[in-house]
């Protein structure tokens, strides 16, 4: 029992930074601007909330903020690439992650960030409510970001579908051509999902340093950008699938440190491979479904060039 | 004032597609781009406490006047050439191979699994090491390759996770089976003489340069002079048509993609045999990054390929007595790469399009 609770306790910490970073990821998407940059996002965010912390000597929401812009301003430079200069979406967010990771180690050493511990955020507590056996400790004992995330989902779903600006977005990622001739600023519009996408994605980043392992390493990140773009896949661009992905996932991680701690034999680094294989078995399962419905965006990955509009 | 009025008053950009640029002009562009690459770099470095003087030091004298550093610059450029061909041929066959890491790990199990059971005589052992290495790269790209031809998967997130999987696989045999029972470092024990790719006689040089070579001649007439580079040719430009044309672009797509991770398997034996004459931890870093750059920069073009992979080795092996002399981490290197990348793209904004300004 108290393995259960331990384990569900410990879900939502491990689950934010993909549901963060899936719905960045879908906010950008649903522009039709393919992001594969995702990895580099979140190490950008990662490194700049350890080094804002460490910098200020705490305030770790400050330091999360700090880590949303950051990777904001990198995205600029992505935002560039794609949008104004029409450059191949897919060289363009490898390039990104690869300067990321450059980038982050270089700062971080250079400012003598990497290796350093410190204390981050902790769980909120809600007195009575946390102390409420099991569901305090699961629903009532989490931190500010894990609730954050929650509304963010919900407000991210009602901007999309209910909004004049959300259904404008999503014009503007099937098709750019029918929504540029009905006077939609197609670059503007790309432009500010690309850069709410970062942002989200550094908050997920930040996350990852600030809340979780309060300490900065090279590559910190280790493929969860890539896992959150599998799970965008997963959940068909659709947010409420993207966040039961990102708890299906969480849960999967939550379990790793336990697989050893309660004597079950499995070489280390076969379990430090599970999540990479069960993304792939997940891409599987996917392609397979028989209901291919999907609400992948039409222009996805597309460059919209207005002297060949169609 | 209407808008119209202030669109008068003060102009506005107009982008025009162009058609055609002469080759000379989109040479230009792309040295443009890679010189601002360059100076961006430079900045970088500046900022982070080289000096200018150590700088031209570092890149421009002692590279080019030692013949022990132009030796370690060809020696560097061997597998940085393999990694190319391979993320070339992958592209031309619109496959993007992102786990060029994994099949290099996989290369490197594939050559060092025959050098430490000691299978067959000695004169066949670096064969059979290169054979077995070719074999485990394109182990590691067949199921991204199957999964995207029948499942249609995204092979770049595919062959991506594969990449950590081959990794933690390799950390799994050199702190468990392969670990060198001689120092008990996670490493494996070194290769004996007969298992090292052999000495030119020339400074560092060895025969993976010579493997490069042949790779490249390879690599050229089966890109560009054979059918099969034809063809992939036309499905490069334009897979839907060449497919109702009748060219089988699942088969083609397959035989690239096997190529490609039998390239980067090479590359792994390169480096374990001629380079660290043994498998460490960290001997594919970077290697796959510098592969999709060299092959962007050079367009998939074989001769090309060479020539990026020149520059990217000077830039390693600069990085190297950087990270020794001013504690600029490594990860710069791949920095620099990435800075020349966005520069040289964004110079083919401006072959692809004509800007003017309009009164």
């Amino acid at each position: 029992m108290d393995f259960l609770i331990n384990w569900l306790a410990n879900i939502p910490g491990f689950a934010v930074p993909f549901a963060l970073g899936a719905l960045g990821l879908i906010i950008c998407e649903k522009s039709g601007v393919l992001n594969l940059g995702a990895e580099g996002f979140l190490l950008v965010g990662a490194m700049a909330g350890a080094g804002a912390v460490l910098t200020f000597g705490g305030f770790p929401l400050v330091a999360l903020g700090v880590a949303a812009l950051a990777s904001a301003a990198l995205s600029l430079i992505f935002a560039t690439l794609v949008i104004l200069l029409r450059v191949n979406q897919v060289i363009s967010g490898l390039t990104i992650v690869f300067l990321a990771q450059g980038l982050t180690s270089l700062i971080a050493l250079k400012q003598g960030w990497t290796n350093k511990a410190f204390t981050g955020l902790s769980s909120i507590d809600l007195g009575p409510l946390s102390d409420i056996p099991v569901i305090g400790r699961i629903v009532f004992s989490q931190d500010l970001i894990v609730y954050l995330t929650v509304v963010l989902f919900f407000v991210s779903v009602h901007m999309l579908n209910k909004t004049n600006a959300g259904l404008r977005l999503r014009a503007v990622g099937e098709n750019p051509d029918a929504a540029d001739a009905a006077g939609i600023n197609v670059t503007a519009y790309r432009f500010v999902a690309v850069l709410i996408g970062a942002l989200l994605l550094g908050l997920a980043g930040g996350y990852l340093t600030v809340v979780v392992s309060k300490i900065w390493v090279d590559g910190l990140t280790g493929g969860r950008g890539w896992i959150a773009i599998a799970l965008v896949i997963f959940a068909r661009w659709r947010l409420w699938r993207a966040l039961a992905g990102a708890v299906l996932f969480g849960c999967m991680e939550a379990l790793i440190p336990r697989v050893a701690a309660i004597g079950i034999q499995v070489p280390q680094y076969f379990v430090l491979m599970m999540p990479y294989v069960v993304t792939l078995a997940v891409m599987v399962w996917t392609s397979l479904s028989r209901n291919p419905a999907t609400d992948e965006p039409g222009a996805l990955g597309r460059p919209f060039v207005r002297e060949e509009r169609h | 004032m209407s808008d119209i009025a202030r669109a008068r008053r003060f102009g506005r950009i107009n982008l025009e597609i162009r058609d055609d640029m002469p080759m000379w002009k989109q040479s230009l562009a792309f040295l443009a781009g890679v010189a601002a690459g360059l100076v961006i770099s430079v900045v970088i470095l500046l900022v982070s406490g080289v000096g200018l003087a150590a700088l031209l030091n570092e890149f421009v004298v002692f590279i080019f006047t030692s013949p022990k550093n132009i030796s370690g610059v060809l020696v560097q450029a061997g597998p940085l050439i393999i990694v190319g061909l391979s993320a070339g041929i992958a592209f031309k066959a619109r496959f993007w191979n992102i786990g060029i890491e994994g099949q290099v790990i996989f290369g490197a199990i594939g050559a060092t699994l025959v050098a430490i059971n000691d299978i067959g005589p000695p004169s066949l052992r670096l064969p059979l090491m290169a054979f077995f290495a070719a074999l485990g790269g394109m182990m590691w790209i067949l199921l991204p390759t199957i999964l995207k031809l029948r499942l249609r998967i995204n092979e770049i997130i595919s062959t991506l996770l594969m990449n950590y999987i081959a990794f933690n696989f390799l950390l799994h045999l050199l702190y468990g089976p392969w670990q060198d029972p001689v120092s008990s470092f996670p490493h494996s024990e070194q290769f004996e003489d007969f298992e090292r790719l052999a000495p030119l006689g020339w400074q560092s040089l060895n025969t993976s340069l010579l493997i490069a070579v042949a790779l490249v001649i390879f690599c050229f007439w089966f890109m560009v002079k054979s059918r099969f580079g034809f063809q992939l040719n036309f499905v490069h430009s334009n897979a839907q048509m060449a497919k109702a044309l009748g060219v089988r672009v699942a088969a083609l797509t397959l035989t690239a993609a096997l190529i490609s991770g039998a390239l980067s398997g090479l590359a792994g034996f390169a480096i374990s045999a001629g380079i660290e004459s043994r498998m460490t931890q960290s001997f594919f870093i970077g290697y796959g990054f510098s592969g999709i750059l060299i092959a962007f920069l050079a367009r998939n073009n074989p001769l090309g390929i060479v020539a990026v992979s020149i520059l990217v080795a000077t830039l390693m092996i600069a990085g190297q007595s950087l990270q020794v002399f001013y504690q600029i981490p490594f990860a710069m290197v791949q920095l620099i790469q990435a800075i020349i990348v966005i520069c040289v793209a964004a110079s083919e904004f401006f072959i692809r399009h004509r800007v003017r300004w309009v009164e």
